[in-house]
């Protein structure tokens, strides 16, 4: 692998190192943070979507089924939000070294997924506790991260190198993050969408992984687009996903030359 | 005391470099559309104009011209941080530049961690880094200061660690800009020091500087830049004396 030689994986382990120490610093409870956020966060939406608006009525486990689907899509905002500003974060770094500017990007999503390990630690936790049993089918957890890890990764290349020209991207994309949050199934149970609307969310690789997740961990009834579309439109997301790599790949990459001067 | 060695280490070749004038820069979609409606100009400036020169393995190197002459950005250029509008930079061995000492120093974190984020960025590994570590701390004089936040580290101390992970860089071919303007008398002794070592273990160095004593004591060439072009490149005497009397007009 030439973009990631030993010398590149230094870097970037360094850089993820500062990330996490840098994040919690001068705070009391220090990296236990990390448990304790998902944790809160986990009972508010508890709390709200068990007794006041029950969203859910009739899905099986939809705690659960809940805290996943936030859990992955928080992991969503957060990478490409932060990875959106990495470039131009580390401009003192850009202007004055010439290492691999896709490091800056990669390390940022790096962080993002560390986060990510430790929410869904305490979603298993949450799980047991509701009753549901292990399976095998929990495993089918990693390759959808990577498929998630690797769509957040094309959009904040894309993102990042756009925003070193244009700081308005960042309020931009902050309103599709909202806009995306109710067309993806995160709060509200994708079964309650009307039938003939259903395919249309699953173009959105979001709504396709979090589905997913939720059938190999929480609900085989979980509706997942394998189980709504029966043609070759089964691969959208997929397609989706790839495109997004390769045109922010290339954009980034035709852009990272002058990141120096421009930031 | 020309090393004569033809092998070239560095070779720049008719380098233009212009910049877009930062105000003029559309740095939000209001000023993407005003510009395109009022049909602007964009104001570029001309800070390298087709500067050709070779640097040669074991050369003592010097760059020296006014403020604004270009040489900082021939070192950029030469270091891959920014790229040519055209011309060519062909680099034949290990190239560490330092444009700055102490480049992503966290002012949050330790000294101690703050070495092992500099020298991944030089390329060492945590492994490299722990067998260097001691070295480094002794030679930085720094020992008691290590757990603490280098926010909290005079300028000179940070300089200090800065410079004692860069002597660890192992490149043949290194290149300095200003660095001798920072630190005590203290310090810019032992930077002296060390170009000596380096001079005896043959490196090619590549030094960019306002200090012409330093140009006299150790270059055995130099390159004087003006306007963006190469204004003079030979004995470092001769360059001293173009750049004098560039001065004096």
């Amino acid at each position: 692998m030439r973009y990631l030689n030993p010398r590149n994986r230094a870097i970037l382990s360094e850089m993820v190192r500062t990330d996490f120490k840098i994040r919690y610093q001068n705070s009391v409870l220090g990296y236990l943070w990390t448990l304790l956020k998902p944790l809160f966060l986990f009972t508010i939406l508890y709390v709200v979507f068990t007794y006041i608006i029950p969203l859910g009525k009739g899905v099986e486990h939809y705690p659960v089924y809940l805290l996943l689907g936030v859990v992955l899509w928080n992991f969503f905002v957060e990478s490409t939000t932060i990875g959106a500003g990495s470039v131009v974060a580390k401009g003192d770094l850009i202007r004055k070294i010439s290492i691999p500017r896709y490091l800056v990007v990669i390390s940022s999503s790096f962080s993002a997924l560390i986060n990510l390990a430790f929410s869904l630690v305490v979603v298993f936790i949450f799980a047991l506790f509701n009753g549901i049993e292990p399976s095998l089918s929990w495993l089918l957890i990693f390759p959808l991260i990577v498929e998630l890890f690797a769509f957040a990764l094309g959009v904040s290349f894309y993102l990042s190198a756009l925003f070193v020209k244009f700081r308005d991207v960042s309020y931009i994309w902050e309103i599709l993050i909202q806009a995306g949050f109710y067309a993806t199934p995160v709060i509200y149970p994708i079964t309650k969408v009307p039938v003939k609307f259903e395919k249309y969310l699953f173009i959105n690789p979001l709504s396709q992984i979090i589905q997913d997740a939720r059938y190999a961990i929480v609900t085989p009834t979980s509706g997942t687009i394998w189980s709504t579309v029966h043609s070759i439109f089964v691969l959208t997301p997929f397609v989706v996903i790839i495109l997004t790599i390769i045109f922010g790949g290339m954009y980034f990459k035709k852009n990272s030359k002058n990141f120096a001067e421009d930031i | 005391m020309t090393t004569k060695n033809e092998e070239v280490a560095i070779s720049v070749r008719d380098i233009h470099k212009n910049f877009v004038l930062p105000q003029n820069k559309n740095s939000s979609f209001k000023h993407v559309v005003v510009n395109i409606v009022k049909k602007n100009n964009i104001v570029t400036q001309k800070v390298l104009d087709g500067v050709s020169f070779d640097i040669h393995k074991g050369d003592f190197f010097g760059i020296i011209g006014r403020n604004g002459s270009g040489k900082s950005t021939i070192l950029k250029l030469i270091a891959g941080v920014y790229s040519p509008n055209s011309g060519e930079i062909a680099i034949n061995g290990g190239l560490t530049p330092f444009i700055e000492l102490g480049v992503g120093f966290n002012p949050e974190l330790s000294g101690r961690d703050n070495v092992f984020l500099n020298g991944a960025l030089l390329g060492f590994n945590r492994k490299q880094m722990n067998a260097m570590y001691d070295e480094i701390v002794e030679f930085a004089e720094l020992e008691p200061f290590m757990d603490q936040k280098i926010k909290n580290y005079s300028s000179g101390m940070q300089v200090r660690l800065a410079f004692s992970i860069a002597i660890k860089a192992e490149n043949d071919i290194l290149m300095f800009d200003e660095v001798l303007a920072v630190g005590d008398a203290n310090f810019q002794e032992k930077c002296l020091n060390q170009f000596i070592k380096y001079k005896k273990e043959g490196k090619t160095i590549v030094l960019v500087t306002h200090d012409m004593g330093s140009i006299r004591r150790f270059c055995n060439r130099a390159a004087l830049l003006d306007h963006g072009k190469l204004e003079y490149i030979g004995n470092p005497e001769g360059a001293i004396n173009r750049y004098n009397e560039l001065n004096q007009i």
